[in-house]
């Protein structure tokens, strides 16, 4: 009897203290855990814990250093930091926000039709109506986005802040999207014989590639990959040189007939898979490139020496990266090796996406107390500030960069380092991307910086001058219908699917395009009945 | 039979002292009930509550109004879903891959445990088995790791056919190969496992029909063939049965992590669809659920035909 009573009397002790467990747990995401009062200095009287998400790799014990610790301290907040895989960032951005996991401020890659879905549902926070007026250099260059401005007509407030690719140093008119630029090896170029140029078509490129494979001036025997790309790659170097409409981006565009049509079932699209089903066929691709991920394809070229061409993009910083990578892996200055260039269609035209100023977007979790959301505000407006954008970009002054004589910016780096180097990982930058300050980072090397405005002012130029921008087309990215949704395809693999099968490239892009017809006309339809 | 069941179904008193005798002999054996109890906990939440949430195959999902609040759209998420050639591909790819796997991969493990059974030594016996079922434990992710690791290009096969001047061969990138793989490494992962199944009901067989085989001069393949198969043959039956009803799920792990776009052709099985159209387009959980039940719909069709069929051929069905 007596041990009875005292098994039960510990039973309700455990009980209650998992229900209280419970109770706190449960009830502690909603409570508010400090306010925004600031002190006499102007700084913040209460620590609050801010959960952010990005694809930033933050490691282990990083968030000590400097730089994190001087927002940290300025804005008084504690990051409980989420690093997302660039493989599963869309994936697991969906099942965060779908099941209402979503982080405080996370980075999603944003995808029209998930987000009319998500503000339909209530699961992304609503701002308040005077946010412009209250966090005015946010407001600033949301303008510039133009998403911005457009999803408020059609949802009535701000869910979203789309991120702006340029600010205050936009490098050409009109902008172009900055892919499409490759590196190639410029001392083996010199050793084939192959002419160094800032523009070349796709077969000149593979003409180089062949030249490599047959003389390999580089001694790397079997390991040689003449043209480094994967799937993504291909499609952005091969195919849409030749078809500006081959990539989701502009899968549907309105023609010069009024009529909307679908790019991959263009001519244009089967050249471009021609010219990549020719590189596979010769063994200028890897033979396994559709497998590789990520950065397997640039690695080949930059840590292992073995390519002779691969797919860079068109920012200074990339260019800064392979710089240090070929140092760090090969001892080799860069300089001397690499050449780049972007890459014309085989009829000599230029297509490309022309560049809306915004990637991706900032969402908050509408969960968020009103005192997080409105400390995370305060720190993207001073992040989105000059003197922001120089601490984010630059460091500290006197400690890592200073202005010079004539008021322009030194690094005071040590030569061949970066501020990445020095405070890696640096994710407060959340707001405003970085392609905008790479365009005047002295912490770039002005020969790179140079380079990549020459490679935008050519895109431009080669665009507006019988070249094909595939405008953007607010009309067909802001329409959203299931048929739209079911019309998605993961057109990189679709491609190298196609090269790869066995008979008549053609025949089987024929039967390919006809395979998808019962999903793609109804998307046309709605488009062209659309007022 | 028919009268005992007019009796049973006409006779309330009768069908009510059964349930009394039911009720007394598991309050009887109530502590042998009682480790039924987790399994039935686990049973009704994580596969009976779960169940609620087919109603979004119906309903037009939002996941602010949750699975009740959300409205009725009747069948037009399996309009979607059957106008999709890509759906109706990876119904009969699913039903290729499963139809083989189900001819060559099940006799295995019923191989796999005569086998061990006939091994006399008690210790080569366990290491057997353990080394067979060992591959269980590992991942798909695991397995299939190291066999791109081997079957790559400058993977471990083609390494050693390139040292012997032979020509090297794209194992990952071919979809003559894909199937046979799957097959191989499922074989591989899976018998040892499988085969606990069959040693089980092999070690339920009254050792006494040996005993008197043995007297009446049998060998062991007769035993083996004339006492030990026909004995599981209940349990064969009955896995098999439960492998047709498996036939429209593949392994999602096994072929997600082993396949690539040279392969897409013959290897978006129903599973991969349902990935691809839940997480990799514009997230549609109404419609991802309609093709789960489509898939299901099919599973249970095809388990039920099976159990018929086994018993029109005169074996043990699942249901009597």
């Amino acid at each position: 009897m007596k041990t009875t009573t005292k098994l039960s009397w510990k039973s309700l002790v455990a009980l209650t203290i998992c229900l209280t467990m419970l109770l706190v747990s449960a009830c502690s995401n909603q409570a508010s855990e400090g306010s925004n009062e600031k002190d006499s200095s102007g700084a913040y009287k209460d620590k609050l814990k801010i959960s952010v998400a990005s694809t930033i790799n933050l490691k282990d014990g990083e968030l000590d250093n400097k730089f994190h610790q001087y927002w940290m301290d300025k804005f008084n907040l504690e990051w409980d930091y989420n690093y997302v895989e660039w493989d599963s960032w869309g994936e697991k951005l969906r099942l965060w926000i779908n099941s209402g996991d979503l982080p405080d401020v996370a980075a999603w890659n944003y995808i029209h039709g998930d987000a009319m879905n998500y503000i339909d549902q209530g699961l992304l926070y609503k701002f308040p109506d005077d946010w412009k007026e209250r966090w005015p250099n946010v407001a600033a260059a949301y303008s510039l986005t133009g998403l911005g401005d457009k999803l408020e007509e059609l949802k009535g407030g701000t869910y979203i802040l789309p991120r702006p690719v340029y600010y205050e140093n936009k490098p050409a008119d009109p902008l172009v999207n900055q892919i499409g630029v490759i590196a190639l090896r410029k001392d083996w170029a010199e050793a084939v014989g192959f002419e160094l140029k800032d523009v070349y078509t796709t077969s000149e490129l593979m003409d180089y590639a062949r030249l490599v494979k047959e003389q390999d001036p580089g001694k790397v025997g079997s390991s040689l990959v003449p043209i480094s790309y994967n799937a993504a790659d291909a499609l952005t170097n091969i195919i849409m040189p030749n078809s500006e409409h081959a990539r989701v981006e502009s899968a549907f565009y309105k023609g010069e007939d009024g009529q909307y049509h679908w790019g991959p079932a263009d001519q244009e699209t089967l050249t471009g898979l021609q010219i990549m089903q020719q590189a596979y066929k010769e063994g200028l691709l890897n033979p396994e490139f559709y497998t590789w991920k990520n950065s397997e394809g640039s690695d080949n070229f930059r840590v292992s020496g073995t390519a002779a061409i691969t797919s860079l993009g068109g920012l200074a910083s990339y260019r800064q990266d392979v710089d240090k990578a070929m140092k760090k892996n090969l001892n080799v200055e860069s300089d001397d090796v690499v050449h780049t260039a972007i890459v014309l269609g085989d009829d000599g035209k230029y297509r490309n996406l022309e560049q809306v100023n915004f990637w991706s977007a900032l969402v908050f979790s509408p969960d968020i107390s009103t005192e997080k959301f409105e400390r995370i505000m305060d720190l993207l407006d001073y992040s989105t500030s000059k003197d922001g954008q120089m601490i984010l970009n630059m460091g500290f002054e006197g400690e890592d960069w200073k202005y010079g004589d004539n008021n322009e910016l030194v690094s005071l780096l040590p030569e061949g380092t970066s501020l990445e180097d020095k405070y890696p990982s640096r994710f407060e930058g959340l707001y405003l991307l970085g392609d905008d300050f790479s365009v005047i980072n002295p912490a770039i090397k002005k020969d790179y910086r140079d380079r990549a405005v020459l490679h935008y002012q050519d895109k431009a130029k080669l665009g507006k001058e019988g070249g094909k921008l595939a405008p953007y087309d607010w009309d067909v990215q802001l329409y959203d219908s299931k048929s739209k949704n079911q019309a998605t395809f993961d057109y990189e693999k679709e491609y190298a699917n196609l090269i790869l099968q066995s008979g008549d490239l053609e025949a089987n892009w024929k039967k390919w395009v006809e395979s998808k017809q019962s999903l793609v006309q109804p998307v046309l339809d709605e488009l062209n009945n659309l007022k | 039979m028919k009268s005992a069941a007019i009796e049973e179904s006409n006779g309330d008193g009768k069908g009510s002292s059964k349930i009394k005798t039911l009720l007394s002999e598991i309050w009887k054996h109530r502590m042998v009930y009682t480790l039924l109890i987790p399994g039935l906990i686990w049973l009704i939440v994580f596969a009976y509550m779960p169940m609620g949430g087919l109603s979004l195959a119906f309903k037009d999902y939002k996941a602010n109004l949750g699975i009740c609040g959300s409205p009725w759209v009747g069948f037009e998420n399996f309009t979607y879903v059957f106008r999709d050639p890509a759906f109706i591909d990876a119904v009969w790819r699913t039903l290729y891959i499963n139809i083989i796997k189900l001819f060559i991969q099940f006799p295995f493990p019923i191989l796999v445990a005569l086998m061990l059974n006939e091994l006399r030594m008690r210790r080569t016996k366990k290491l057997f088995q353990t080394v067979l079922t060992f591959p269980h434990f590992l991942s798909w992710i695991i397995v299939s790791g190291v066999v791109i690791n081997v079957l790559a290009y400058d993977g471990l096969v083609n390494s050693a056919l390139a040292m012997m001047n032979l020509p090297t061969i794209n194992f990952l990138g071919s979809e003559k190969m894909f199937v046979p793989m799957i097959i191989f490494t499922d074989i591989w992962k899976s018998t040892g496992w499988g085969a606990i199944i069959y040693l089980a009901a092999i070690s339920g067989i009254d050792q006494d029909q040996f005993e008197s085989a043995e007297i009446d001069g049998a060998s062991r393949m007769q035993q083996m063939f004339r006492i030990t198969l026909p004995n599981i043959l209940p349990t064969v039956t009955i896995m098999f049965i439960l492998s047709v009803g498996g036939l429209m799920s593949s392994g999602f792990d096994q072929i997600f992590n082993l396949a690539n776009a040279a392969t897409k052709n013959v290897s978006e099985v129903l599973d991969v669809y349902i990935y691809r159209i839940t997480f990799q387009s514009a997230t549609d959980f109404s419609f991802s659920t309609a093709v789960s039940l489509f898939r299901s719909l099919v599973n249970m069709i095809l388990l039920l035909l099976a159990d018929r069929v086994a018993k029109m051929m005169g074996g043990d069905g699942l249901f009597r």
